[in-house]
């Protein structure tokens, strides 16, 4: 992940990748600090990581997208170079109203990043061109 | 922003320092219909083509309408520069954001620069700004995927048309969001033809460009011109009150 992040963010996941290495196990003042800067998000993020939701997808080509299966179980987009998430809330909160940062699923993506807990996936570059490309489509299923 | 810098390299001479811009490959053009956009990025095309890196894509809505002025110099005659630099023209918004999604899949040679000439055009099918993040994210995320390959850089130059402020409510929400994606803008504006008369060369069009990324980041200033010759000369403009009155630097700049 390329893509810069509030510097509070950086710190908070440094930290944690520093701490749950083995253990899975975010310490409790992490835990509380994510939800002070994030409110409800934090919490449906964290749960999203405890569902080993966010899957990084591959192709043979070296492109990289990031997808997380929502608790309705639709399935989002997330850019790994810049903040990008297909999901309504992206849309409305963070860039229409610009009163978050980001969305929960994004939010889940850098903490599976920093806990190490994404599943990983490849499939054909063509496949992946789709997924960068049909956001509106899956949207609509 | 290794494109402008490549673009600054050729003033470097008259200037040594060059550009010394923040984080990130994009750079957004903006400027009014006539104030050498096009103009500009043929040319940083042309001279991202004679470095020896990967082609160049340059993506327009259409063919280019005239030969920009650089069109004349030596250069741009040069078969092996047109060569790398490969010209597509998707026709609509969906196009555009099929070929940016697929461009992994056949890139032989990873691009060294990735150039969209006038945003604008494909952002006025929509008023969404769903559309519009996700057409600049592909193509912050494409310039990057292209970087991580070549491991030597993918710049990107997006042009837009734009007035300073925008009238209504669903552009200024598409160029904020535009904005996110492309913190750093470069904005153009012709040369009014008094000070462009006191420049020595003899030019034939001169544009000023602007610099911004954001608040507390240092503005910086260049002249641009093309002479007869078709040669694009580029300096530094050292703040002068006596010589750029302070009140036209200020009311075209971007807000």
């Amino acid at each position: 992940m390329t893509a810069t992040l509030p510097t509070v963010l950086e710190e908070i996941l440094g930290e944690i990748a520093a701490t749950c290495g083995e253990a899975s196990q975010v310490p409790d003042e992490l835990l509380l600090a994510l939800k002070f800067i994030f409110g409800p998000s934090a919490v449906q993020a964290l749960d999203l990581v405890d569902r080993r939701s966010v899957t990084r997808i591959s192709s043979p080509s070296g492109r990289t997208v990031y997808q997380v299966r929502g608790s309705s179980g639709k399935a989002y987009v997330c850019f790994a170079s810049c903040h990008y998430c297909s999901c309504p809330a992206f849309a409305f909160s963070v860039l229409r109203k610009s009163d978050s940062l980001l969305c929960k699923h994004l939010l889940a993506t850098y903490l599976s990043l920093a806990m190490g807990l994404c599943q990983d996936l490849s499939m054909s570059n063509e496949q992946l061109s789709g997924l960068l490309l049909a956001e509106e489509d899956q949207e609509q299923v | 922003m290794e494109a402008l810098q490549r673009l600054l390299s050729l003033g470097a001479e008259v200037d040594g320092e060059g550009c010394a811009a923040g984080e990130g490959s994009g750079l957004l053009l903006r400027g009014e219909p006539g104030s050498g956009k096009t103009a500009l990025l043929f040319a940083v095309a042309l001279v991202a083509a004679g470095e020896g890196r990967g082609p160049v894509l340059f993506v327009a809505r259409r063919a280019l309408q005239s030969l920009p002025p650089v069109w004349k110099a030596g250069a741009a005659r040069d078969p092996l520069r047109l060569q790398k630099i490969h010209f597509l023209y998707p026709p609509s918004l969906r196009e555009l954001l099929q070929l940016l999604s697929s461009m992994h899949e056949r890139a032989a040679q990873p691009p060294s620069l990735l150039l969209l000439d006038g945003i604008d055009e494909y952002l006025a099918e929509t008023s969404g700004a769903q559309a519009c993040a996700h057409l600049a994210a592909l193509l912050v995320d494409t310039a990057a995927h292209f970087s991580g390959c070549s491991g030597s850089g993918c710049g990107l130059l997006v042009t837009m048309q734009g007035p300073a402020e925008a009238e209504l409510e669903a552009a200024a929400l598409q160029l904020a969001v535009l904005q996110r994606y492309l913190p750093t803008c470069l904005w153009l504006e012709p040369e009014p033809p008094d000070l462009a008369g006191a420049w020595p060369q003899h030019s034939e069009q001169c544009f000023r460009a602007r610099l911004s990324s954001g608040p507390g980041f240092p503005k910086q200033e260049w002249c641009l011109s093309f002479g007869h010759d078709g040669e694009m000369a580029i300096s530094q403009v050292s703040r002068q009150p006596s010589q750029h009155p302070p009140q036209k630097a200020e009311s075209s700049s971007p807000s």
